[in-house]
């Protein structure tokens, strides 16, 4: 009888042991992150993939299946994921843990009016904050605090993890900002304004968008604004994501000597961009060759 | 009005003892949005001579949503949808179309409860309000079995998700008062002089297919008293699919379509005309009857999309009298579905016993969205 409990009790722990703390997230930049802190202790699944754009996602009830099992629901917050509310309702999982990973950023672009005419506005200021590396730290704290409050065993495991990939990332920060030095004050135009922090980061200055409006398609009378600001300024890329239609921004580069060119603000919106490191990289090699 | 107040009042208590949540109050505001669709259509109903004359195009306001929806708690939700029918714009009232609260978390294995006033989770016609429609008149069995309202009624509803797995699989059940089958039956007193309820049940399941294509399927049954004073019961039974096809997010495919199943005894048609066998005596009958639509809906360029529909159905109480259509549709959505334009074409064709006729229509709805209206589910 002894033995069999002993067994048994040895099973258990086994058991426990093995259990991984089971996350979904929004956007796959999370996910990554979510691995390099849980390597294999945890089960990481995402949402919206890096081709897809975030701001416009159908609510499926598969999604709701994803966070039905999960114990954390990773997401970027600041209305990026207006989707997500009916997402995390329809899971019917009383345990998820909801962390948005915004609270603690230093906010770009907080509106002081707020109405339809100003396009798609988020009403708490840009939400693309993931584009400047320096705030994947702040991300990793909160994300880091809810995977120990899942696994309280796990604490020194994720953070031995999380401090060798913020370690890497710091050199890598440093690479890319010594990268983009030579194009500090450089002006480039965007589709939507999803390129603020980074530009803000690496000291581009963002001239304008294609989009007249955040959110609204381009207009015939802002698309030739735009041909007349490029043609007598100096500007060489226009930056445009994998899922925008890079048809008006064409148009503009034609007219003068600007290039359009597909940078990413997820993994996996391009090949290349196979986690969050090898997305900048990319974002920054092609800039950078651009602005060249 | 007093009616839907009582309920309401019913249904906070509810909340507060199901949640055991104070009646705290808040200081949020719920989200509200106004959506009215007008219409400017023709048809070639009225002959001329013996020839087909279109009438003049009449601009008319077709109907205003007004939705407001919040939580009430972390556990509950309530949604209320107010509805000016057209086309009396100026002296028209203000009716309650649905008004329920839903209990969303805090019950055990996962139930999800919700009591008012609400369109019911049957079929997948039947949840779409008229905007969200990619077209801009109501599939013929729709119409005919269901009422122009659709399935809406008082009522209490419970559903659950089945463990099938990472597929997602919803089982609801409905207890409703009967109402919503006065429109659709003929009757306007559905009690007889004592409650008729109906039930309602609905399964479906959600597959994903791949990163850009889903496919819901769902069976669904209702039944209820279609002639309170003889308690004659009808018994329909739905099937429905919906498959999407999104490859980016400027295209997709849409392709939806359901069946619908009724089998009743009556004495006598949706008119309350007597049923008479050969010798003019009256008679009960046992009608079996059905209808079904299908339709596509190609949205292109992110902004435009077009579409065809087919209908065919018979009627409740007949299946001899039987009609179809075909529909071609265009739409335009400039900035997301704050704005909308839809231009309908729709040949409809009845049958009876009497003889044929078809009727042409060509409509153009426009309608805007005013304020945070949440997206609809797939």
């Amino acid at each position: 009888m002894q033995r069999f409990l002993s067994f048994f009790l040895i099973f258990i722990s086994a058991l426990a042991a093995e259990a991984k703390v089971r996350v979904v997230t929004t956007l796959s930049d999370l996910a990554d992150l979510t691995r390099q802190i849980g390597g294999d202790r945890v089960q990481v699944d995402f949402i919206v993939r890096g081709n897809q754009n975030p701001h416009f996602v159908e609510v499926k009830p598969s999604y709701m299946m994803k966070l039905k099992s999960a114990d954390i629901f990773f997401m970027i917050g600041m209305e990026l994921e207006r989707w997500a509310p009916q997402i995390i309702d329809g899971s019917r999982n009383p345990k998820l843990l909801v962390v948005d990973l915004s609270k603690n950023m230093q906010k770009l672009e907080v509106p002081g009016r707020l109405d339809a005419s100003q396009g798609d506005v988020h009403r708490f200021g840009n939400p693309h904050y993931w584009l400047d590396a320096r705030n994947v730290r702040l991300m990793m704290e909160d994300m880091i605090m809810a995977m120990i409050k899942v696994s309280p065993n796990d604490e020194q495991y994720f953070r031995a993890n999380a401090n060798a990939y913020l370690s890497r990332l710091d050199a890598k920060i440093a690479e890319w900002e010594a990268t983009m030095k030579p194009f500090v004050g450089s002006r480039v135009i965007t589709f939507h304004k999803s390129w603020s922090y980074f530009a803000n980061w690496l000291g581009l200055v963002v001239a304008g968008q294609v989009e007249p409006k955040p959110g609204i398609p381009p207009s015939p009378s802002h698309t030739a604004e735009l041909i007349s600001l490029v043609r007598n300024g100096n500007f060489k890329a226009i930056i445009v994501e994998p899922f925008y239609d890079a048809s008006a921004a064409e148009q503009i580069a034609r007219s003068a000597s600007a290039k359009v060119i597909r940078l990413t603000t997820s993994v996996g919106g391009v090949d290349a961009a196979k986690d969050y490191m090898a997305m900048m990289d990319y974002n920054i090699a092609t800039l950078a060759a651009t602005l060249r | 009005m007093q009616a839907y107040l009582k309920i309401f009042r019913m249904g906070w208590l509810a909340i507060v003892l199901l949640t055991n949540i104070g009646l705290a109050q808040t200081t949020v505001n719920p989200d509200i949005s106004v959506i009215p669709r007008f219409l400017i259509e023709t048809n070639d109903s009225e002959r001329a001579d013996g020839k087909r004359k279109f009438s003049r195009p009449d601009y008319s306001f077709e109907e205003l949503e007004v939705v407001i929806q919040s939580y009430l708690n972390p556990f509950a939700k309530a949604d209320v949808i107010l509805t000016l029918p057209g086309p009396d714009l100026e002296t028209g009232k203000l009716g309650v179309e649905e008004l329920f609260a839903s209990v969303v978390r805090g019950l055990p294995l996962g139930l999800n409860v919700r009591f008012g006033k609400y369109r019911v989770d049957y079929g997948k016609f039947n949840l779409m309000h008229p905007h969200a429609w990619p077209f801009v008149t109501q599939p013929l069995s729709q119409e005919r079995f269901l009422g122009e309202e659709g399935l809406n009624d008082l009522g209490l509803s419970a559903s659950i998700l089945l463990p099938t797995g990472n597929v997602y699989t919803k089982l609801t059940a409905d207890l409703l008062r009967g109402a919503a089958i006065a429109e659709a039956a003929g009757i306007e007193d559905t009690t007889g002089g004592q409650p008729s309820y109906a039930n309602s049940a609905r399964l479906s399941s959600f597959f994903t297919l791949s990163d850009y294509s889903d496919l819901e399927v769902g069976l669904s049954g209702f039944t209820g008293l279609h002639d309170p004073y003889r308690r004659d019961r009808f018994y329909y039974a739905n099937v429905d699919f919906k498959y999407k096809y999104r490859p980016s997010s400027y295209t997709s495919l849409t392709l939806q379509g359901e069946y619908l199943f009724n089998t009743r005894k009556a004495r006598q048609d949706r008119d309350l005309n007597p049923f008479l066998d050969a010798s003019g005596n009256p008679e009960q009958r046992t009608i079996h009857s059905s209808g079904l639509y299908l339709y596509a809906d190609y949205q292109f360029k992110k902004i435009y999309s077009f579409g065809g529909r087919y209908d065919w159905s018979q009627t409740p109480y007949s299946k001899d009298d039987k009609a179809q259509a075909f529909a071609v549709f265009f739409g335009y959505y400039p900035v997301e579905e704050t704005l909308g334009l839809r231009l309908h074409y729709q040949h409809t064709k009845n049958d009876l016993p009497t003889g044929s006729e078809s009727v042409n229509l060509i409509a153009l709805q426009t309608l805007f969205s005013l304020g945070p209206h949440k997206a609809h589910v797939f």
